[in-house]
């Protein structure tokens, strides 16, 4: 299992508490970059700009990732553009909504 | 790529100081509204008792819970932290003693009102001013700021009206049209400080909480230019006495109103969620009500013989549509708000529970059944003079009261 893909599994642990899906099925990440030295940077964005979970999950992003193995620092950046939109879901998060 | 900005939370115990006080309010008034069932059925609503039960929902209820909501949803929607948090604590004990000691004035000690009902109005001045510079640093202005900076705007206006009032009752003022003052009092209360706060969030939490997605805002616009049109129309007929323009200003807020009721359901079309929570159904429904309430008010101005069932409309308009709303959204911000306390330092460490676990669902059909039962047999009670009815109705609205109030306490106990 390469590095990037066991991030995306912590990811996954991250869940949106009011639509109760994860930050990878809600198409919330946009980017993983691993340095050298395994230092993550971690580009993501949220529904909306007004988000009330904006800080608890870019924290738990952030937590999720830090506790994995190996890796030595993480940082999120969140952006607003490209905007959040529902062709960035997963099947398995389009499903959970009831599509 | 757009950046994100600080963080713009606010310190939990500030809205939720605010939600606690207005719950105690709200069962007061509704104690005191059961008290007085023998002045409601008579259509007596100018007594004592009355008037400190309607200011206790009013202000001790609806505003107070608006005040506190608008602390946690301002800093998230406008993306603008706010301005002074411990100026904000002063203003919740300033606003909180205020109202306490006017609504017991307003009943128990009419020659102290003018003091009460000052430091009252202090508290609410001090609430504008706060989101007045909060809302100031906002960086990119929108349509929610328009609905909710004219509602803040609407908001100083009754309050300015108010004790014009008051001042009127205690002293008297040579030449003022003190009915029109009254009834713009009313009008710029009810329904241009809340119906445009809810316009302005229910643009931001209808699209959130289903998950609506690509959407057009452009009828908004028109949902607030004819809306402000409205109510300035209602508000010179007062001053004019003119039946002409009190039907024009009234139809054009039925028209208002019906736009956003089409608007939100396109808005509703376009989201993802298919499954809406019960909680937030509930706050759609208050949204039909608001219209149908608003046509029925457009009908009525036609028929000034019957213009004392405006007392009638205004009370179902405050039920039916403020507190069906408030109710509604507060089944959603009060378990935000302690799941943030809570939990959002264990997201991603720790299994955490859903917002929607984090209160009853359940419950919420008996207290929306229960008021909803209750507020149509109050007003048949009312219609047809029957006192016993009232007292039922008055009962189940008190209990199901009680019960909404047990169901937000037991969310601060997870």
């Amino acid at each position: 299992m390469t590095i990037e893909e066991r991030i995306y599994d912590q990811l996954r642990l991250v869940i949106d508490p009011e639509l109760n899906i994860n930050v990878v099925d809600l198409g919330l990440i946009y980017e993983v970059d691993v340095t050298e030295n395994n230092y993550v940077m971690i580009t993501m964005t949220l529904t909306t700009p007004g988000c009330p979970l904006h800080d608890s999950i870019t924290s738990g992003v952030k937590y999720a990732v830090s506790n994995l193995e190996g890796v030595t620092d993480v940082d999120v950046i969140l952006v607003w553009e490209p905007a959040w939109s529902p062709d960035k879901m997963t099947p398995e998060g389009m499903k959970l909504l009831g599509r | 790529m757009m950046l994100q900005q600080a963080s713009n939370e606010t310190n939990i115990k500030l809205p939720v100081s605010f939600v606690i006080y207005s719950l105690v309010a709200f069962v007061a008034s509704q104690l005191i509204i059961l008290f007085a069932g023998s002045q409601m059925i008579d259509g007596v609503f100018r007594t004592p008792a009355i008037w400190s039960a309607a200011h206790l929902i009013i202000l001790g209820w609806a505003l107070m819970v608006a005040m506190g909501s608008m602390y946690q949803l301002v800093p998230v929607a406008f993306l603008t932290p706010i301005w002074n948090e411990r100026f904000g604590f002063f203003q919740f004990w300033i606003s909180a003693i205020g109202v306490t000691t006017f609504a017991i004035s307003l009943w128990f000690f009419p020659k102290l009102m003018i003091y009460t009902g000052m430091l009252a109005v202090v508290g609410i001045l001090l609430f504008v001013f706060q989101m007045f510079m909060t809302m100031r640093k906002q960086a990119k202005k929108n349509i929610l700021t328009l609905f909710v900076g004219s509602a803040l705007f609407c908001l100083f206006l009754t309050i300015s009206l108010g004790l014009l009032l008051a001042i009127n009752l205690g002293a008297g003022i040579s030449g003022l049209n003190h009915l029109a003052i009254l009834k713009s009092h009313i009008l710029l209360g009810i329904t241009g400080w809340f119906t445009l706060l809810i316009f302005g969030f229910s643009y931001k939490m209808v699209p959130m909480f289903s998950l609506a997605h690509g959407f057009s805002m452009k009828l908004s616009k028109w949902v607030y230019s004819l809306y402000m049109l409205g109510l300035g129309l209602t508000f010179l007929s007062f001053f004019m006495e003119s039946r002409g323009l009190l039907q024009a200003g009234l139809t054009v807020l039925f028209m208002a109103f019906g736009i956003f009721v089409y608007h939100i359901l396109t808005i509703l079309k376009s989201r993802l969620k298919k499954k809406l929570d019960r909680p937030f159904f509930f706050s759609l429904c208050a949204i039909g009500f608001g219209a149908i309430i608003h046509g029925a008010g457009m009908v009525l101005s036609f028929f000034p013989t019957y213009y004392t069932a405006f007392g009638l409309l205004i009370y179902l308009y405050l039920f039916c549509w403020v507190v069906f709303s408030i109710i509604g959204y507060l089944y959603k911000i009060v378990p935000f708000l302690w799941w943030t306390h809570r939990y959002s330092k264990l997201i991603g460490k720790q299994n955490v529970p859903t917002l929607k676990e984090m209160m009853n669902e359940e419950l919420s059909l008996p207290i929306f059944y229960g008021l909803g039962i209750g507020v149509i047999c109050i007003t048949l009670a009312s219609i047809f003079s029957q006192l016993v009815l009232f007292y039922i109705s008055q009962t189940i609205i008190l209990g199901a009261t009680i019960l909404f109030t047990y169901v937000i306490f037991d969310v601060l106990r997870k």
